[in-house]
């Protein structure tokens, strides 16, 4: 019995050693050993994410929870545009297929930093980071560990990032744009203009928007009403724009409150004319009871052509595109990933020609580039350095019509106020 | 932040129609904590998990009248009849286990059995946004002087009938009664041969049914179907509390209350008190509710527990 | 435990177990005299502490790792409340966010040095928690819980909209926040004997070293006089108050102490998140605390050390391992697989069905399961 005393400790040990073994998955995602090294893959230097065959990119994106709603047709998009170059391009410069490795960051800044931080070892960059508090969060080390990301948000914020590839033109360029339009062309001359914003950055960046285009319009802000996410009742804040004769209604808000406030809206009488924010819009609304209402006093600001123009040569592609490998709906937020792709694919084609894909190559490659172009799907982005870059500064007017495939149907497109090329951005 | 807009005048009317808004608005409480306040006086335990069985009613109702096409009324009762059956079957499979645990084993465990509900609610019908397709609309009605949405007005119904059902309920069937036993003397009430069962078991079934009936006035709207529709259960726990956890009638009052208050704040604070900060609504309910706790520790309504060394 | 009378080793004299003195009782580690045992242990924690971060575990891993150990950390703090004291609380997420802004503030804007700012917000934790506290003297039970769940939404207006102090709801970065202990700057990495190491590695360093710091605090706490009022008070209020304990003092003390933990462990969360914002210490993070002591075991430190390395660890590992194929008719990875569930739904449910099941069936936790194993091994070969 007395060697047993012995082996007790030791095979507690080995359990312990066992158990943290399965736990860290070994130490095998050391970010720093592989980068900028060629061995097996010609001249063209390998990094992380990249065995000098298959290109991998990181997703971190809400696949859970309520924002899984914009998150899984966005990741959809990104997965259909790469599905396309491996199948019909042989992959990035024919020769490099590309694969996804998608993370659920359930909208949640502490789940995104951890999957950020598990995968970060295996991509070469990121094709999506879903949300602006998800990036805030991971800016910091996306920064430190010298990778590039594309954040999937409409924020200013991100325009002077070094390492981050914003596309669209953002909220505030959004809102120049469309209370411009309804004063100077939409018969909104000599009105009063409002505003309907949720409280939080995401509203104070459309109130930016709202108060340069009434200061050069030399117009002033009748009310500017304010709600919570998820606000159950818009009674106060409709009789606060009802109380200021507002004519036109500018709305920052997410579906299911763009349908609580413009429901109220519709049973207190309160017909203005609502313009929304990109992110305000859903199909189901266009399909409830309050359809007609907004037929009659909605109009969406966002970018590009009406779905599915075949006219425009990227339109006709993204369509294709989606029927042949994805089996999402039409929907807003997969053009919004398919184009993400897109950005990213140019900025891998780059890295492959200047011959490196380690993380410094990908960041000389993005800073190389001069301009991003979607195929008219987007307006095109100036690049270059952090400084210099210059995001689109048009946008598209649509109004509800339940007939269109994305219940959306054009008025106007690419409209760009006269100073909205002034608009700057902070650095 | 809105320091550079105009102030725009609060009238009469204003306070009128948010007065009444606050009024629909709290009868959306009230018809959630009813639900959390018969479990309550029954078994003493608070359901966390109320939310889960709106959000579940929510869509038992779409799927009914959606899906399968049937008549909305007819969804709704079928939705509070498979609402009460979820019920039975928390009660039977989980809480049963656990009577006259403490009050944090209760919690976790409805807790526990909301995570399960809303994430598997979520991956049936997907995280969309969709229309329940209620027959209500936008349709209102004017009444002194007040344009009175239709859809509230039904709500407003719902928890009144609920509330009087509940009266009749507890004053006259023997179950109601013997519910009222278990209440204030479960041993007392064994002993005179009160099934304690299945007055839990009864009480859970009203719960999920109730919480169906909520769930149909809270979904109902253009696209408020969403795994967010649940949510509104968090903001009723202070109409529970300050009603009085075991009350009905306070879970009405408090609903009211906080209805009222919720809505009063929202319309005054931007103007009149702008340094409390923005969207004091959500935190101004929970004041309300400490305020009144500290003056009776036991809610409005609520009965003083007896405490014996 | 059951108690045996012999013991394989031993001949004679008391049981291994037995309580004999005031000094056996309130003994700090319990178990066998004279055995071997605790230094095996205390080596073997040693070693992992050591071992683990240079040779087992990836940076990523590392991560985890310091996050279960910085919940660890408020995890103690709660059961202190709750596990001990009795009184329940879904407000820990408020103290805990009232650290991390504290270290954001002293550390990120001012510059402070970290013991002087981590100092601080455990003290701002335990002022702020004594404060809270008298409301425990006027509710109970339920409306307690209520009340504490009202602070997490209050908590969340005051974060948003203290801007000057919190960045409001864009949020506040800790990245300018100093993190040097003397020559080792945990910020860039620690270097030991010429060797340097990475953030991570060093992290994991400071977070474990405070892990073990706290709960000997805390095991020292409720092992003596202020211990057993509190279980007092826990067990029932009125009758402690009869012999004698201070309810006022152990209940307000209980909140005080609690919430300093949490806020130690929020400057901590701080620190390695390097940015936070409001909605982060939403109830959601109430929960999970509440989640991990019942897991890991209610009045027990260990089980709060157990149970936030199952909650936190147990996620991951799921998410790492979601793409293998036991998983394909569960979850969908968006890989072809027809799942029902998503990564993130499916833990969800997991970890709501934890919480179901162990309060069910094993309420005395992940602590339990470990006496079991331990009992085992003590008694052999009587063991059954």
């Amino acid at each position: 019995m007395k060697h047993r005393r012995w082996l007790r400790p030791l095979t507690l040990l080995l359990v312990a050693s066992l158990a943290a073994s399965a736990c860290g998955g070994g130490r095998d995602d050391d970010d720093d050993d592989a980068s900028g090294d060629g061995d097996d893959g010609g001249e063209l230097a390998t990094g992380p994410g990249f065995d000098g065959e298959t290109i991998r990119l990181g997703v971190v994106t809400p696949t859970s929870g309520p924002v899984a709603i914009i998150g899984n047709p966005l990741t959809a998009g990104n997965e259909a545009y790469w599905e396309y170059v491996n199948e019909e391009l042989g992959g990035v410069a024919g020769q490099y297929p590309v694969e996804l490795v998608i993370e659920d960051s359930a909208y949640d800044p502490p789940t995104a930093v951890q999957k950020y931080n598990e995968i970060k070892g295996d991509v070469v960059m990121f094709n999506q980071l879903l949300g602006t508090p998800i990036v805030n969060a991971v800016l910091e080390q996306l920064n430190g560990d010298g990778i590039v990301a594309q954040p999937a948000t409409l924020d200013a914020f991100w325009v002077r990032e070094p390492n981050l590839i914003p596309i669209g033109a953002p909220y505030q360029i959004q809102a120049i744009n469309g209370i411009d339009w309804y004063v100077n062309e939409g018969g909104g001359e000599g009105s009063t203009i409002c505003a309907l914003l949720q409280d939080d950055p995401y509203g104070e960046a459309g109130r930016e928007g709202i108060d340069f285009a009434l200061e050069n319009l030399g117009l002033e802000l009748g009310v500017a009403a304010t709600f919570p996410v998820g606000n159950p009742d818009f009674t106060s804040q409709i009789s606060q724009l009802q109380g200021a004769d507002c004519d036109a209604v500018w709305l920052t808000s997410t579906p299911t409150d763009t349908g609580t406030a413009l429901g109220k809206a519709a049973e207190l009488g309160f017909t203005p004319q609502w313009l929304g924010q990109s992110p305000s819009w859903i199909g189901a609304l266009g399909e409830s009871a309050l359809g007609p209402y907004l037929q009659e006093n909605y109009l969406w600001i966002s970018e590009g052509p009406e779905y599915g123009d075949e006219s425009v040569e990227g339109m006709a592609e993204l369509v294709r595109i989606q029927e042949t490998y994805s089996e999402q709906e039409p929907d807003i937020y997969f053009n919004f990933g398919y184009n993400e792709a897109k950005a990213v694919h140019q900025v891998l084609e780059q890295a492959v020609e200047m011959g490196d894909l380690s993380r410094e190559g990908i960041l000389a490659a993005l800073e190389s580039i001069e301009e991003f172009s979607y195929d008219g799907l987007l307006g095109d982005y100036g690049w270059g350095a952090a400084e210099d870059r210059d995001p689109p500064r048009a946008n598209s007017i649509f109004k509800p019509n339940p007939d269109e495939p994305i219940g959306l149907e054009l008025v106007l497109e690419s409209h760009e106020a006269p100073y909205a090329a002034d608009f700057e951005f902070g650095g | 932040m809105s320091g550079a807009a105009l102030v725009a005048v609060i009238t009469g009317e204003d306070v009128l129609q948010t007065a009444f808004s606050g009024i629909a608005l709290g009868c959306k409480y009230a018809l959630i904590a009813l639900g959390f306040s018969i479990i309550f006086k029954a078994t003493g335990v608070i359901n966390f998990a109320q939310g889960g069985f709106v959000l579940i009613g929510a869509y038992f109702t779409y799927n009914v009248t959606q899906t399968w096409e049937q008549n909305f009324y007819l969804s709704v009762v079928l939705a509070m009849a498979g609402g009460a059956l979820l019920g039975v079957l928390v009660e039977m499979l989980v809480l049963r286990r656990l009577v006259n645990e403490s009050p944090v084993t209760v919690i976790m465990v409805t807790i526990g059995i909301l995570f399960v509900i809303d994430n598997v609610t979520t991956a049936i019908w997907g995280p969309d946004n969709r229309n329940l397709g209620d027959p209500w609309g936008i349709r209102t009605r004017e009444l002194a002087g007040v344009s009175v949405a239709l859809r509230d007005m039904w709500t407003i119904a719902f928890a009144a009938a609920v509330l009087a059902a509940f009266f009749v309920f507890f004053r006259y069937s023997a179950l109601g009664l013997a519910m009222r036993a278990t209440a204030i003397d479960p041993e007392a009430a064994m002993a005179q041969g009160i099934p304690a069962r299945r007055v839990h078991r009864v009480s859970w079934a009203i719960a999920g049914a109730v919480a169906a009936l909520a769930g149909a006035a809270l979904a109902s709207g253009a696209g408020q179907l969403s795994p967010a529709t649940g949510a509104l259960a968090l903001a009723a726990f202070p109409a529970i509390i300050l009603g009085g956890l075991d009350s009905p009638l306070g879970a009405v009052v408090g609903g009211l209350i906080i209805g009222v208050v919720q809505q009063m704040t929202a319309l005054f604070a931007p103007e009149h008190f702008a340094w409390v900060g923005n969207s004091f609504e959500l935190v101004s309910p929970y004041l309300v509710m400490i305020v009144i706790l500290l003056i009776r520790p036991y809610g409005l309504f609520g009965t003083r527990e007896v405490r014996r060394a | 435990m059951t108690a045996t009378l012999t013991h394989p080793f031993r001949r004679g004299g008391p049981a291994p177990e037995q309580v004999l003195s005031y000094a056996d009782d309130i003994r700090l580690l319990r178990g066998p005299r004279r055995s071997p045992w605790r230094w095996i242990f205390l080596a073997a924690a040693a070693a992992l502490y050591w071992f683990l971060p240079t040779y087992y575990v990836g940076d990523a891993g590392l991560r985890t790792l310091a996050m279960c150990g910085i919940f660890a950390i408020g995890a103690i703090g709660l059961n202190l409340l709750i596990g001990y004291t009795g009184q329940v609380s879904l407000g820990h997420a408020f103290f805990v966010g009232a650290g991390a802004y504290t270290a954001a503030y002293f550390g990120g804007e001012r510059g402070w040095p970290m013991p002087a700012y981590l100092a601080l917000a455990v003290l701002i934790g335990f002022v702020v928690g004594g404060v809270i506290g008298p409301f425990a003297l006027r509710l109970r039970g339920n409306y307690l819980v209520i009340v504490t769940l009202g602070l997490v939404f209050l908590g969340e207006h005051l974060w948003t909209n203290w801007e000057s102090v919190t960045g409001g709801g864009n949020g506040v970065s800790l990245r300018e926040a100093p993190m040097a202990l003397g020559p080792l700057d945990f910020a860039t990495g620690i270097e030991i004997g010429g060797e340097a190491y990475t953030f991570e590695q060093s992290f994991f360093w400071l977070v474990w070293a405070l892990v073990a710091v706290v709960a000997l605090l805390a095991k020292n706490l409720v092992r003596t006089r202020p211990g057993r009022a509190m279980q007092a008070v826990r067990d029932r209020d009125l009758s402690a108050e009869v012999i004698g304990v201070s309810l006022a003092r152990y209940k307000v003390g209980a909140f005080a102490w609690s919430s300093a933990y949490a806020a130690l462990a929020g400057a901590l969360y701080g620190l390695l998140q390097q940015y936070i914002s409001p909605l982060e210490f939403g109830l959601l993070l109430s929960i999970t605390y509440l989640a991990m002591i019942i897991i890991g075991g209610l009045g027990t430190i260990f089980g709060s050390v157990l149970g936030a390395l199952f909650v936190w660890g147990g996620r991951s590992m799921i998410e790492q391992n979601s793409s293998q194929a036991i998983f394909d008719p569960l979850i969908d990875t968006g890989t072809g697989d027809s799942g029902l569930f998503t990564v993130g739904e499916f833990n969800n449910v997991l970890f709501g069905l934890a919480i179901v099941l162990f309060l069910l069936f094993e309420p005395r936790g992940l602590a339990a399961f470990w006496l079991r194993i331990k009992t085992w091994f003590l008694t052999w070969p009587f063991s059954y």
